[in-house]
């Protein structure tokens, strides 16, 4: 009887003592050097099966996908792991370009890659690289361009064939004026709305900025109320706003799929990344189309890199596993499966990118469409700048627009108001 | 004391040993949970101060001390004011209709129906669904191609908006509200069912006796007895309810490129999703912040809560609750009858009653 009492006081110990020190036991294994069993990729882009069977053939390790349901999660995820010394991170995760310099914030939390020689377009290895240390190697970038729905366009009596849509447009000197004056037209002679949203193209728009919130030269926020450029295309789309070009329906709203399906809206921005989620979301529609030009030049939004994480066990192979997913073989499948345009200068020269038709785009050739406007874009092409405040006053702008989108505020209130909530945060104090 | 011969020591030393095994083993039993919540809820409600305190970096933790600077930028926030706003406005909004419907559903479960175990496990599904899956399904029950908004446009109101649940602020909170309806509904119809049982049911056999019908005896009978169950449920309710999160948080589809970050002018901007976005979202270096938006909300919550508790137990009281003279002149009473019938107990009774009730 005592016995068992004693040996029950002990257990209730030895259990206790494991609850408190399983927290902290976590870790340790061997770094670098020795090559593991598996290697895991965070992402929320579907990976080319074939392309990961291969690295296992070359190599012996196999692979592991931690897959994300969007974007924001994976950030989220790494901003945590981060955060917490490298806990739950994977050994190799997709950064997108559009958060990229806050997960950068402290360089030492990722590996310096070694450079891989004329890959990249240079603009893609300089956004990947902190100071001249490369930190992350580039999988697409981002060329902007317009989908539309022909059939919407059909319907309204409008030019329905990429030229003609071009020309509606604007043409080749296309501005953000004359693509929103179409849009008034169009919404004229139909009950759909021109755009999605009109935020997700003061987004593009912002895009093409080379300095919109922050000093290139101090990383500083710069006062909003004085911010010109900013201003201006705020009043443009606002006004287009409220006179309802817009279905104030943006990518990842609960609404945006049915959208599709309900032919609400005739055109959508269009970065090359997107247009796998388009062709998802609109399944089964015909008509949709790519436009040739872009407003105002065109310009870059978002795109991705493979960076690894600097606390984990593995990052020699690791490191292996980046190159091999963002050689211009890997990026050419990942064109093939999702439609992200390569950053790899091979790849984009490759017929397979540039002439492959899109079954959902009525046969276009995307992949050539987009090196087009990739070109046309010039500069602007690698984007603007973008410090630590970016994301927080971008959002701040776009629920702006927003505000007019739903008809809560008109433009200068919402613009009155935008500036009265930055200057709340305090940031140019 | 004399030296000890080996044998009587080990004798003494097991006995000592026993001794400390009664006095501290319980203890040990049960420190897994206060080690557990040591480590998970104390430690960081204090070190919260201290973030608080602090510039705090997501990334680079701890930075300067600013001491109450933090607490002075969060008050200084007019999102921070909204965000209370929209919080009280959804719980007030939830919780009403809850109490009405749990009451109603557990009346009607604590009457005798068939296949009872069936209905009373229904009634649960709702909590049982993921917060999170419940908030998507709704936030498509509440789109614009669900089944609220073209009635809504067929009735001829809000037809200007595409989906005024994403726009209106009105509309969002009770759109938020009826997703925490539906959770939490079901649970809260359990605990008042458990409380309905154990009325006794001699009660309602007077009351049938005194000619009061369900609905009389409902108001009369079963509500007055469970007034502290419902004290104690209007109290969590208020905890959970001012907490509320998932919901909102998922209401318009999450933070990919949507707003997901509680409406663009804040419509649905609930407190806890304003400390996640303080400490979480856009901004790298506002954890301190959060923080200190925490401990302001805590402090909301326990004032609040406080509140309605001597609110509940005020309106409990004043209503059928005896006054301290005709409370002692009904003990004298039921002690005269007692006597007279020279009864036991009257637990005793109550089994039989309670069988012929239900018979």
């Amino acid at each position: 009887m005592r016995f068992t009492r004693k040996t029950g006081a002990f257990v209730a110990l030895i259990a206790t003592t494991a609850l408190v020190t399983s927290g902290c036991s976590a870790g340790g294994g061997e770094d670098g050097g020795d090559s593991p069993d598996a290697l895991t990729i965070a992402t929320w882009v579907d990976i080319p099966e074939t392309l990961l069977e291969q690295f296992t053939e070359e190599t012996g390790i196999a692979v592991e996908i931690n897959s994300f349901a969007d974007g924001a999660s994976a950030q989220t995820v790494l901003r945590n792991g981060l955060g917490s010394n490298g806990a739950g991170l994977s050994d190799v995760h997709l950064v997108e370009l559009d958060w990229w310099t806050e997960m950068m914030a402290v360089p030492e939390d990722w590996v310096t890659l070694p450079a891989v020689e004329d890959r990249w377009v240079d603009w893609k290895v300089s956004q990947g690289s902190v100071g001249d240390e490369i930190k992350g190697y580039g999988m697409d970038i981002g060329p902007l361009a317009i989908a539309y729905d022909s059939t919407l366009m059909q319907a309204a009596g409008l030019p329905a064939d990429p030229a003609g849509f071009t020309e509606f447009i604007g043409g080749e000197d296309a501005t953000w004026e004359s693509f929103l004056d179409a849009g008034r037209q169009f919404t004229g002679v139909s009950d759909a709305a021109w755009i999605d949203s009109t935020s997700t193209a003061f987004q593009a728009a912002i895009n093409q900025l080379p300095s919109a919130f922050e000093d290139p030269d101090s990383g500083d926020a710069m006062p909003l109320a004085d911010n010109t450029d900013i201003e201006d295309l705020f009043t443009l789309f606002g006004q287009a706003a409220e006179d309802g070009v817009s279905a104030g329906v943006g990518i990842g709203h609960a609404d945006w799929d049915a959208g599709f399906q309900a032919r609400r809206w005739a055109t959508v921005i269009t970065p090359a990344w997107a247009t796998g989620i388009i062709a998802e979301n609109a399944a089964g529609l015909e008509g949709w189309q790519i436009a040739e030009i872009f407003p105002d030049g065109g310009g870059n939004w978002g795109g991705s890199f493979f960076a690894v994480p600097a606390t984990g066990d593995n990052t020699e192979a690791a490191t292996e596993l980046a190159d091999f997913l963002t050689s211009p073989d890997a990026a050419v499948e990942m064109f093939l499966l999702n439609g992200q345009f390569p950053s790899q200068l091979d790849a984009m020269a490759d017929p397979t990118v540039s002439e492959t038709p899109n079954e959902f785009f009525g046969d276009q050739p995307t992949g050539g469409i987009y090196a087009a406007l990739a070109e046309s874009a010039g500069d602007k092409a690698a984007g603007g700048y973008r410090g630590v405040n970016f994301a927080g006053i971008q959002t701040l702008v776009m629920d702006g627009i927003r505000r007019i989108e739903t008809g809560n505020e008109d433009t200068s209130a919402a613009w009155k108001s935008t500036v009265s909530e930055f200057d709340a945060l305090g940031l140019t104090d | 004391m004399t030296p000890l011969t080996p044998a009587p020591r080990r004798v003494g030393f097991s006995r000592k040993l026993s001794r400390w095994d009664i006095k501290v083993s319980p203890y040990l039993y049960i420190s897994p949970f206060f080690l557990s919540f040591a480590v998970f809820g104390f430690f960081p409600i204090i070190f919260n101060i201290w973030v608080a305190l602090h510039e705090w970096d997501r990334r680079l933790g701890q930075g300067e001390f600013v001491g109450l600077d933090n607490f002075a930028w969060v008050l200084n926030q007019p999102a921070f004011w909204t965000s209370l706003q929209n919080t009280f406005s959804i719980f007030v909004l939830a919780l009403v209709p809850q109490l009405i419907l749990s009451l109603l559903i557990a009346a009607i479960l604590d009457q005798n129906l068939r296949t009872k175990t069936f209905w009373r496990m229904s009634i649960l599904i709702p909590f049982v669904v993921m917060p999170v899956a419940s908030a998507m399904i709704f936030s498509q029950v509440f789109g614009q191609f669900g089944l609220v908004t073209p009635l809504l446009h067929d009735l001829g109101w809000f037809t200007d908006v595409d989906s005024p649940f994403f726009h209106n602020r009105f509309l969002s909170h009770v759109a938020i509200a009826t997703m925490i309806v539906f959770r939490w509904t079901g649970y809260n119809a359990l605990i008042f069912l458990a409380a309905m049982q154990a009325v006794p049911r001699d009660l309602y056999e007077a009351a049938t006796i005194d000619g009061a019908g369900r609905a009389r005896q409902f108001f009369s009978v079963t509500i007055p007895s469970i007034r502290p169950t419902m004290i104690f449920v209007i109290l969590t309710m208020t905890i959970g309810g001012l907490q509320v999160f998932d919901e909102a948080r998922v209401f318009d589809g999450s933070g990919s490129g949507g707003t997901g970050q509680g409406g663009s002018d804040d419509q649905w901007l609930t407190t806890v999703l304003y400390l996640f976005n303080l400490g979480f979202g856009d901004w790298q270096d506002r954890m301190g912040q959060a923080a200190a938006v925490a401990w302001l909300f805590a402090l909301v919550i326990i004032v609040f809560t406080l509140l309605n508790f001597f609110l509940t137990r005020a309106i409990a009281d004043s209503g059928s609750r005896p006054t301290r003279a005709s409370r002692a002149a009904a003990k004298k009473l039921v002690a005269q009858v007692r006597a007279e019938a020279n009864a036991p107990t009257t637990h005793a009774e109550r089994p039989t009653l309670t069988e012929g009730s239900q018979r």
